[in-house]
């Protein structure tokens, strides 16, 4: 596909499906959706810019859309929040962007099955406002919790802060609308209606189309789970004087069998180094204090309080000290919104500079946590010894397995970036340093992402290494369901697919 | 009268918490100035602007808890209680 700029007569034909109000050229509406938060070369945004944005209002418009593009050979990205941490959203090839914000409605809410429908615009903070009224909650709970939105979870695979308890995005959307590369309007699931949990009719499809990036199609309409909101919530948050009496609490924690445990989370001794200096729930905190483990639990009450007494035992018979309710009761509300924090990074001299966050993330096995991390802290120091804008914050680990949360572990190694600095040559050892990331995590028998995605410049060169022969599949799929390369061209190197035709 | 004002509203003198994090207030922290001399700046705010913004992360921390569930329970408290089980 060569064609990258919208022909003449394109953007009339755009107006036409979608209305004179919902079309953008201009430089604000195209420029200020070419990046995600996950690191950008902001010395190249051009090469990103689409052409066009529209922003639809129904399955109907989109699938018309798709249709056009087709028509064209113009590609076409989703965007949903934008608050992807993977490249999912940022256009390789120009084209036109489907910002899916305005359709952000509740479709209906069914109380005998306990399910809502909704538009794929919505957020999640927003809809469990609604859904309070009615004593339930949707407990799909990211990092950016209240900027997110249900189409780009879908498109994410997205990971939970509660998955333990509760499931991840995969266990809690039953079934959803798609519109395919070709512009057909289907609806994915389990199988049978959209309100069945579990079928064994013919593929699961719903889960071809978890976290496709944007290269399979665009969720227009989503069906969720509902359950029954927390009565109670408890967090503890212990310390100890070693990363490895950490690991091994983490462990037993996570193994516990408490039902209502909603997760553990491993810090490690430079994530506490780099608290230290700004985050006043850590400032405070002795010298001897060299990991933290946090743990959180909701659900009835009194199932709860019985389950929290055992996560306090566990802690305190593993070596751990109780850091008090403030701590723990803040720093734990504050994980619902940590796209919210100031990025107060420092150059090795120790002055402050304003650094993008980012973290690099992998599923790893519980056995391997040790190992991977001094790996990975050392490509770190290896980055910011070469180039004063990179800042190690430092290693958290989180039970990943959704309801059975002992097994691998969601591993990001958070660093700063003083984005302003980039160059070609600083973005060149900074792809090398995240491809070095992603190898040590399959060496190690973990994923490259268990969270954000895994097609981010760099990483994405080790995709085919882990999925073998699976990414064959992936490519002869992505050239049966989309033959003229529209959806999300060059994304997860799904070029390939074509250049071997 | 605005001078008076004004010098009510100028923060108390600082003093060191760790080498690189000082205090003005109680349980508020703060980078120490002498990091913030190159690439960022520290901005000079009065005393009701400052606590206005740590009043507004605990009801913004107070809110959170709130929009998740009915009630928290207290780990000090079932501390005490698991402690007093033996």
């Amino acid at each position: 596909m060569a064609t990258v700029a919208l022909l003449d007569g394109v953007v009339d034909e755009l107006t036409a499906i979608c209305g004179p109000d919902h079309v953008f050229t201009g430089r604000s509406a195209v420029f200020n959706r070419a990046r995600v938060p996950a690191p950008f070369p902001v010395h190249r945004w051009e090469e990103h810019i689409p052409s066009a944005v529209v922003l639809p209002t129904s399955a109907e418009q989109v699938s018309e859309v798709v249709k056009l593009a087709n028509r064209h050979g113009i590609p076409v990205v989703p965007r949903a929040g934008a608050t992807g941490l993977t490249d999912g959203a940022v256009p390789l090839r120009h084209g036109i962007v489907v910002d899916i914000k305005l359709m952000n409605q509740i479709l209906e809410l069914d109380h005998e099955n306990r399910t809502v429908t909704v538009g794929p615009g919505i957020n999640m903070l927003k809809l469990n406002e609604e859904l309070r009224k009615h004593g339930y909650i949707y407990p799909d709970d990211p990092a950016s919790y209240p900027c997110s939105l249900v189409g780009g979870r879908i498109g994410t695979s997205g990971w939970s802060l509660i998955g333990a308890r509760y499931g991840h995005t995969r266990d809690l959307v039953i079934s959803f609308e798609m519109v395919l590369p070709t512009g057909e309007i289907i609806r994915v699931g389990d199988g049978g209606g959209p309100t069945v949990r579990k079928s064994s009719s013919g593929y699961q499809l719903k889960h071809l189309f978890m976290g496709h990036q944007g290269t399979l199609g665009i969720v227009t309409e989503a069906t969720l789970e509902l359950v029954k909101r927390p009565e109670a919530e408890f967090s503890m948050f212990f310390s100890y004087g070693s990363y490895m009496d950490a690991w091994r609490a983490t462990g037993e924690l996570a193994r516990s069998g408490v039902a209502t445990l909603a997760g553990v989370v491993l810090f490690d001794e430079e994530k506490i180094r780099y608290l230290r200096r700004d985050d006043e729930a850590y400032i405070p905190q002795p010298e001897s204090v060299k990991a933290v483990i946090a743990c959180a639990a909701y659900g009835n009450a009194d199932e709860v309080r019985v389950g929290a007494k055992r996560l306090l035992r566990i802690g305190k018979a593993s070596g751990g000290a109780y850091l008090g309710d403030e701590i723990s009761q803040g720093d734990w509300a504050s994980r619902h919104d940590r796209y919210a924090t100031p990025q107060h990074g420092r150059t090795r001299d120790g002055q402050v500079a304003l650094m993008s966050w980012h973290c690099e993330d992998a599923a790893i096995p519980y056995p391997q946590l040790p190992a991977v991390r001094e790996k990975w802290h050392a490509i770190a120091d290896s980055l910011r010894e070469r180039f004063d804008m990179f800042d190690d914050w430092g290693i958290f680990a989180y039970t990943n397995g959704a309801f059975k949360p002992w097994g691998d572990y969601l591993t990001e190694i958070d660093i700063g970036i003083w984005e302003m600095k980039w160059d070609d040559e600083s973005w060149a050892a900074w792809v090398d340093a995240k491809r070095e990331l992603a190898r040590v995590s399959i060496e190690h028998g973990g994923s490259i992402s268990a969270c954000h995605g895994a097609c981010r410049a760099g990483e994405v060169d080790l995709v085919p290494t882990e999925l073998g022969g699976g990414f064959e599949v992936m490519k002869t799929i992505k050239r049966a369901l989309d033959p003229n390369n529209i959806m999300n061209p060059s994304k997860y190197l799904l070029g390939q697919a074509y250049e071997e035709e | 009268m605005l001078g008076f004002r004004l010098s009510a509203e100028k923060p108390p003198q600082a003093h060191r918490v760790t080498d690189v994090v000082i205090n003005r207030f109680e349980h508020v922290y703060e980078v120490d100035p002498a990091l913030m001399t190159e690439h960022v700046h520290q901005q000079a705010i009065p005393n009701w602007e400052f606590n206005r913004i740590v009043e507004n992360r605990w009801e913004h921390l107070a809110w959170m808890h709130d929009h998740f569930a009915e009630s928290v329970l207290s780990g000090e408290g079932l501390l005490a209680e698991v402690e007093a089980e033996g």
